[in-house]
């Protein structure tokens, strides 16, 4: 009995030991990790309907033990809506080791098109929630998480239409809005005039134009054929290579 | 002859609550920085009620020594230990914020550990108690022999 309560004596001693040396050792390490910025610029390409800005990051393990299982979310809702969520995964960070990876905000425009059709024309605020998820030592899962607000610029901010109520034929008319957005627009924009009994009477569709990204007022010219005496309604067809979209209906009371 | 008895009792049990005391709260108050507050609120609070449970359990435990109370005093303390692991980590959850961050932890290997170690040191204890109680009869029988 005796022997058997000294080596019950001995190892508890041992796993104290152990357990305040990994405790440590964990908050040392912890310590030691650092997540940079790369300073290139964020890469924005668009594919398959949806608009991908890809974020260089590195993170750097100076720690003692690995980091597994990370994952990079980004939930971003507007008005209660899911406007993207995008998940990046990082592989396994050795000790002393450094990764350098890409981190991916992907927003889908079919699916602003679809159901945020607003966000095309006004600003709006996106609440943004980034978490970090990682096993830590093998043994920590942790999650850490952040909320923001981002602004979202309209890419057709304040866009209106301007036909000369006499016109001459054809008639010359102007279509401005500005573009807020931090990707550059690159298309074209048709326009059908309708009379009050929604019968088409003039037609024209814009030279095709390109505005960068964060643009201030632009103004496109627009020649119309028809005869424009009992327009009603101006329906706006958007052709970009990014996404098309339309009709936007615009009447004239 | 009975000051001779109690004093070294009295003593130990002394040296052995100003262990527990430094050990269990001045220690970590020492290392936790009034971040912990602000982070964890309640968190001294928690600490000092358990140092003050465990002290006295300590204390009363070295007192008894010689007696089979002094084996269930051991225990539990070890019980009470055990359930402030379980309490202070939040049953291995852990989540708070630091400023606008939210941070969430999986502890449940950790507190596994801590558990485990506890259940080793409670074992112990039983086989002392056991122990101390077969040599007590083996005394009585010797005794009545």
């Amino acid at each position: 009995m005796k022997h058997a309560i000294r080596a019950l004596g001995w190892a508890t001693a041992v796993f104290w030991i152990l357990v305040i040396l990994f405790s440590v050792t964990v908050v040392y390490s912890a310590m030691q990790i650092r997540m940079n910025r790369v300073e290139e610029e964020p890469e924005v390409t668009y594919s398959n309907g949806a608009i991908t800005m890809s974020i260089p990051f590195s993170i750097s393990n100076g720690g003692l033990y690995d980091i597994s299982e990370l994952n990079i979310t980004t939930h971003v809702v507007a008005e209660n809506e899911t406007v993207s969520r995008t998940t990046t995964q990082v592989p396994t960070i050795s000790r002393g080791d450094t990764a350098n990876e890409t981190y991916d905000i992907s927003v889908s425009l079919d699916h602003i098109l679809a159901n945020l059709t607003y966000m095309l024309f006004i600003d709006t605020d996106l609440e943004v929630e980034i978490s970090v998820a990682l096993t830590y030592a093998h043994a920590i899962p942790l999650k850490i998480s952040h909320n923001e607000t981002l602004q979202w610029g309209a890419p057709f901010y304040n866009l209106s239409i301007n036909i000369p109520p006499v016109s001459p034929q054809p008639a010359n008319a102007s279509v401005s809005f500005e573009n807020h957005a931090f990707f550059g627009l690159n298309g074209t924009i048709g326009l059908q005039i309708m009379d009050s009994s929604g019968e088409l009477i003039g037609s024209g569709t814009t030279d095709r134009f390109y505005v960068p990204p964060r643009a201030p007022s632009t103004s496109l010219q627009v020649t119309i054929i028809g005869d424009l005496g009992d327009m009603a309604e101006v329906h706006l067809y958007f052709y970009t290579s990014v996404f098309s979209f339309g009709p936007v209906v615009m009447s004239f009371d | 002859m009975f000051l001779r008895r109690i004093l070294p009792k009295v003593l130990k049990a002394t040296v052995m609550g100003f262990l527990w005391f430094f050990l269990l709260y001045a220690l970590p108050k020492l290392l936790l920085s009034e971040l912990v507050e602000e982070v964890l609120p309640g968190f001294t609070q928690m600490l000092s009620t358990f140092a003050i449970v465990i002290v006295t359990v300590a204390v009363i435990s070295e007192l008894l020594a010689g007696t089979i109370f002094h084996y269930i005093f051991n225990i539990g303390k070890t019980l009470v230990l055990m359930a402030f692991f379980i309490d202070a980590l939040n049953g291995g959850f852990i989540a708070f914020d630091l400023e606008t961050i939210h941070i969430e932890a999986d502890l449940r290997v950790f507190l596994a550990m801590l558990l485990v170690i506890e259940s080793v040191g409670l074992v112990k204890s039983l086989l002392k108690a056991t122990d101390f109680l077969a040599k007590k009869t083996e005394r009585q029988l010797a005794f009545l022999d």
